[in-house]
């Protein structure tokens, strides 16, 4: 049996070898393709990986906050649950903000495997210098355990998170808020809270400019800090929650929130906008890589679709040595599959190469001069294998099934 | 002596208005060990009653007896397995694959039977090109021997799977009378030395002198059968 298609195999092979232009052609034709294919996804994933690592990275990948999706059912309306009332007139229930039970959820996040949740309390409080005035958004935190949860550690030029345990009155603003103060690290600042709390503040870090928004309209100060600052002692207002499998997140962000009633929002919720711009992008990717794709199997089905009429002598004198139409079809599907496997061993050095090229290239992204994120992943190698394989095939069966059809009598009396 | 083929009221016509009528009511049996010549006039329809012998075409009615078997239910799979296993042709044209060597040519049937292993299958196809005075010819390709050397190689092929039933369509209309007389006293052999049936269409007298038996066909039929004795 194998020995037979060896046999196939091998009068496919001695056909390509008679027409070695056009099979230069079509191979050339599915080695562009799969190279370009590996290039450009390589480009697109491996941009779109480092994108939704910043995305996952940029915050906790859970935000536990002090809102409420959609307004509690007010105690009237509970207490007659179903009944035809109208109540009307009734007086609202205001919320004391922040998160009721904290300690409570804070112990259910920590049970998590993995799993760590970082309390804290932001708001909004003035700092002054000079006679100049700024709004900032305080947040105070935990050092110790902020910095496990988020990367805003990363985004310090000067200082560590860890510094505001060891200083008194510790605060770390952005470079962009300290440049408009005119003050630098070590420097006093006042602040003042709306609760009309004043205290004066020490310097201890700097955020990187280019984080626009930490840069210029955040402080971090120790939790405790913010709570006497801001006139709300032992109350927080958020936990963050970084996570083992960031992946997770989504389904226990909905646990959370089905629990607590707090609103949970995981870090794809929070970047809905961009992941259905990814999914854009990668429709956009697969789309144009199978026009190409389609484009190198006209090749492969141009080669064979004149292979079959060309031999249609020796199609008759093979049937009446005996092979079957089945044989026939086989010699020709072959033909195609031969074209696709040598384009797409052809094609992966092309993407080798090229993704080397690539690779190497710096661009200056923000100011860094910084290689492109690559993916270069065995998978997509065998994504294009697969897909040329596929498109080869059915490209070659096509005229294939001409071949299985001729018959050899109409060939004979012609000849004869 | 059992038929190796026998036909039984086989005609074969194309479908049109009016139809062809390629072949009529033939019904004739064809013995081992025999050379069988069909002669007649051009388009009598000799070489449309070989397609039928041979199981290349299909009858329109009546039946092809292969062996005591009926053709007729068999699907092509089956056919091919029969023309591969137990016939050969040998056409006008040498019909041989151009991208194979003599040898490769003459293996091709038997790779394709996968009987023997590829060096008994290449021992064999050698042997059988020595056989017809081509030994030193083996490597080369059809493009490079004479008329009558691919003629020579076309035979060694049809021969290599030791058929039972040889067929011939005109195969010496395109060689000159040497070539020929080689080609006719070939088919004798095969027929009385190794027991074959030999089946040969043929416009060529010589060829026609040489058979055990002779049919002549016209319009169809055939119109006398004698048989030679030997
Ligand atoms: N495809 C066809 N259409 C119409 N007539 C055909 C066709 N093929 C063969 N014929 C006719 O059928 C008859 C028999 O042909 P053939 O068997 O080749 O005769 P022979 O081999 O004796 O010369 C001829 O008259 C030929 O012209
Ligand atoms: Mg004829």
């Amino acid at each position: 049996m194998t020995g037979q298609l060896r046999l196939l195999a091998s009068v496919a092979a001695r056909h390509l070898v008679g027409r070695r232009r056009q099979t230069i052609v079509a191979v050339s034709g599915v080695a562009v393709g799969v190279g370009f294919f590996l290039a450009v996804s390589a480009m697109m994933i491996g941009s779109q990986n480092d994108f939704i690592k910043t995305l996952i990275d940029a915050a906790p990948h859970i935000i536990i906050s002090d809102e409420l999706r959609s307004p509690p059912a007010q105690p009237g309306v509970s207490l007659y649950k179903g009944a035809a009332i109208n109540l009307r007139h009734y007086k609202v229930r205001n919320e004391v903000r922040g998160l009721k039970g904290w300690p409570e959820i804070l112990r259910t996040v920590n049970a998590l495997p993995g799993a760590i949740g970082s309390p804290s309390l932001s708001g909004a409080i003035t700092l002054r210098s000079g006679g100049r005035e700024e709004a900032l958004t305080i947040v105070g935190v935990d050092p110790a355990i902020e910095e496990k949860v988020s990367t805003i550690q990363d985004q310090l030029r000067i200082g560590r998170l860890r510094d505001l345990e060891s200083t008194q009155g510790g605060i770390i603003i952005g470079e962009e808020m300290a440049r408009r103060l005119g003050l630098g690290v070590g420097d006093v600042v006042g602040a003042t809270s709306a609760s009309g709390k004043s205290r004066s503040l020490r310097i201890v870090g700097l955020f990187k400019r280019g984080q626009t928004q930490i840069s210029s309209g955040l402080g971090y100060v120790l939790l405790r800090e913010a709570q006497s600052l801001l006139g709300r002692p032992f109350i927080i207002n958020r936990i963050g929650v970084r996570l083992a499998d960031p992946y997770e997140a989504e389904p226990i962000s909905r646990r959370l929130e089905a629990r607590y009633a707090y609103k949970a929002e995981s870090w794809q919720e929070r970047s809905a906008d961009f992941l259905s711009l990814l999914v854009t992008r990668n429709v956009i990717m697969y789309s144009v890589v199978s026009a190409i794709l389609l484009v190198a199997s006209f090749g492969i089905y141009t080669v064979v679709s004149n292979s079959v009429s060309d031999k249609r002598r020796d199609i008759a004198i093979m049937r009446s040595m005996g092979f079957s139409e089945r044989d026939l079809q086989l010699i020709f599907v072959f033909e195609g599959l031969a074209l696709a496997l040598i384009g797409i061993v052809a094609g992966w050095l092309l993407g080798y190469g090229l993704m080397a090229i690539l690779g190497s290239l710096k661009f200056p992204i923000a100011g860094e001069d910084q290689h492109l994120p690559l993916d270069r992943t065995a998978r997509q190698y065998a994504i294009a294998a697969a897909a040329s394989l596929l498109s080869g095939v059915i490209a070659a069966w096509l005229p294939a099934r001409k071949a299985a059809r001729v018959d050899p009598v109409d060939i004979l009396r012609g000849a004869v | 002596m059992s038929a190796i083929i026998e036909v039984q009221d086989l005609s074969r016509s194309l479908p049109g208005t009016p139809p062809v009528t390629l072949v009529s009511d033939v019904s004739l049996s064809i013995q081992p060990a025999t050379f069988v010549a069909i002669v007649g006039p051009s388009g009598c329809g000799k070489s449309s009653l070989l397609y039928l012998l041979g199981l290349l075409d299909r009858p329109t009615s009546g039946q092809v007896l292969f062996n005591g078997q009926d053709m007729n239910p068999l699907r092509g799979d089956a056919r091919a397995g029969i023309r591969l296993a137990s016939f050969g042709f040998v056409f006008q044209f040498h019909f041989l694959l151009p991208e194979f060597t003599a040898l490769e040519n003459v293996m091709l049937p038997m790779r394709r039977l996968g009987k023997l292993s590829l060096t008994e299958i290449q021992a064999k196809a050698q042997a059988l090109l020595e056989g017809m005075g081509l030994g030193e010819k083996s490597t080369k390709t059809p493009d490079r021997l004479s008329g009558g050397e691919r003629q020579r190689v076309a035979i060694a092929r049809a021969i290599a799977n030791d058929p039972a039933l040889v067929l011939g369509d005109e195969p010496t209309g395109n060689l000159d009378s040497q070539n020929s007389a080689r080609v006719v006293e070939m088919f004798r052999n095969l027929a009385h030395d190794q027991g074959r049936a030999v089946v040969c269409v043929t416009h060529d007298p010589d060829v026609a002198a040489a058979a055990d038996v002779q049919i002549s066909m016209l319009d169809g039929r055939i119109k006398e059968t004698s048989v030679r004795p030997r």
